[in-house]
């Protein structure tokens, strides 16, 4: 190895210290007993936390949330790209499309907020799923788009020329090769959606998301250990369902 | 078949809709609202400039200009460790250690950055493990105060938000240019330096480009990290806005997240005149051209 790689490899090595670093300390503080006399490592806030109402009912309105978006998004995100494709103006209509991605998120709550509030929508998990959509429809266009840019049209057309229409030919030869972009924009609509917070928050009205749930009671009350807990469980959660997506991809 | 037509369009149309309606139309009654006055909880229909004139004369200004700065110097730094980082991953190593790499950087990504950000203030307070670490090794003394609640807090809780948001443009874009551009550059005489200097940054810039647009939204709408790491009356844009909403006063909520989503905007199109956009999605588009 020489000394430049060297110098390269120690700065990504600081740099994923410096990102991994953070996954640690909840889990130590979930640990931690109430008192001195209680045995010291104990598992106890993790049974507890199962018994507020307020955490099981947002972790459903998450689950529901995320599962709607990222069914959905991925299929918008697949038309816009298409549309992209064939309607006139595809610069302007891109522009567009990235807009939620360049719009600061708490300007975003806000607008769609004072929206909802005045064409009459009661919050509730539709406003929720609506704001995280447009959240996530520029990451899935990305995806989507990345995987179209790989796909030769010379196909489609050797599809037209044995007898194809346009809508076979798209439904049984370019969705079947651009598919890894489409389950990849699902993914990615999944996750975004079950971490946003700041434009979640605005609209959500009576509801909680798990992690609007974390962000106003660490405002209210401040950290407790259900909540190292509960942040505990969401980072093992991800990394070991992102681990396992890897491995399997792998195989 | 003309009807099938219209259909087609229609359902082609459909997610620029969607955009256009829930979010550009929101937008518009924003800034509408933000000529709005207040009255007691309520917002009433008038058109007023007071709320700008409270905006921009008070103390909310030097916030906006901190914002500018704090985010400027976050995306700074971000930029200058990501993208020798990604030149590497893309250039020189091999590509399943590349992969690898991308892929540790992808996962703490995933994990929501409140939490995060959360472990920062343990991790950098007088007590924590990096204050621990450094009287141990007897680097100082005693304790170092600035590590938390201060713009150093700030600025790291910012960059390992969105230092992944910055590799990945700057890896795809890096990892997409010919390698034939440099071998002939390099043929032609040029030392490697002059082939970085004109062959690779420029045609690495439309990832520079996306890089900075996503790192410095980011920063610049931030609300979370200036509340947990700045401490108390560390004030950035993103939740002076959120303490304004919390007060009730909308208009004013309103008026200043119309001056942030216009200086969004203007930066955008200012980028948008500068380069190229075609560079960046060029295969896309082209390919719709044949």
């Amino acid at each position: 190895m020489t000394w430049r790689s060297w110098l390269v490899w120690s700065a990504i090595g600081a740099v994923l210290a410096l990102l991994y670093l953070p996954l640690v300390p909840p889990l130590f503080f979930s640990l931690l007993p109430e008192t001195a006399a209680e045995p010291a490592p104990t598992l106890r806030w993790y049974v507890e936390m199962w018994r507020n109402p307020l955490l099981t009912g947002a972790v459903v309105t998450s689950l529901e949330a995320a599962v709607t978006v990222a069914l959905t998004t991925p299929l918008l995100a697949l038309v816009a790209a298409i549309s992209i494709r064939e309607l006139k103006l595809p610069r302007l209509i891109l522009g567009l499309m990235l807009l939620p991605l360049l719009v600061p998120g708490i300007s975003m709550g806000i607008a769609t907020a004072f929206f909802f509030k005045q064409i009459g929508i009661a919050p509730s998990l539709g406003t929720i799923v609506i704001v995280q959509i447009l959240w996530a429809l520029p990451f899935a266009l990305l995806v989507v788009l990345t995987a179209m840019s790989t796909y030769d049209p010379v196909l489609t057309e050797a599809a037209h020329m044995s007898g194809a229409g346009r809508w076979r030919a798209f439904r049984d030869i370019e969705l079947p090769l651009i598919w890894p972009g489409v389950s990849g924009a699902a993914t990615f609509s999944f996750i975004l959606s079950f971490n946003e917070t700041v434009r979640t928050a605005l609209v959500q009205g009576p509801l909680n998301t798990v992690q609007t749930y974390i962000w106003s009671t660490y405002k209210q009350i401040g950290l407790s250990p259900t909540l190292y807990a509960l942040m505990t469980l969401l980072i093992l959660l991800t990394v070991g369902l992102s681990s396992i997506a890897v491995a399997i991809r792998r195989v | 078949m003309r009807l099938k037509l219209l259909a087609r369009r229609l359902l082609l149309s459909l997610p620029v809709a969607f955009v256009i309606l829930l979010l550009v139309l929101p937008l518009g009654f924003m800034v509408v609202v933000s000529f709005w006055k207040r009255a007691l909880l309520k917002m009433v229909p008038a058109f007023e400039l007071s709320n700008y004139l409270e905006f921009l004369t008070g103390t909310r200004l030097s916030v906006l200009g901190r914002s500018f700065l704090v985010s400027i110097e976050a995306t700074t730094i971000c930029l200058v460790i990501a993208y020798p980082i990604a030149y590497y991953l893309a250039r020189h190593a091999r590509p399943s250690a590349a992969r690898l790499v991308m892929l540790l950087f992808t996962i703490p990504f995933l994990v929501n950055y409140v939490i995060r950000v959360f472990s920062w203030t343990y991790l950098l307070g007088r007590t924590g493990l990096i204050n621990k670490s450094l009287i141990e090794i007897g680097i100082v003394s005693g304790p170092v105060d600035w590590l938390l609640y201060s713009d150093f807090a700030v600025l790291v809780g910012m960059i390992s938000s969105y230092m992944p948001f910055m590799i990945f443009p700057l890896w795809i874009s890096l990892a997409g240019i010919d390698h034939r551009l440099g071998e002939a550059s390099s043929m032609l005489g040029a030392r490697p330096w002059t082939t970085f200097r004109y062959v690779t940054l420029p045609l690495s810039m439309p990832g520079v480009f996306a890089a900075i647009i996503f790192a410095f939204v980011g920063c610049f709408g931030e609300s979370a990290v200036p509340i947990i790491l700045g401490g108390v009356g560390y004030q950035l844009i993103g939740n002076e806005i959120t303490s304004t909403l919390d007060v009730l006063n909308y208009p004013l909520a309103a008026a200043m997240s119309s001056v942030v989503t216009a200086a969004m905007l203007a930066l955008l199109a200012l980028w948008y005149v500068a380069f190229d956009l075609r560079s960046f999605l060029g295969k896309i588009l082209s390919w719709r051209m044949q």
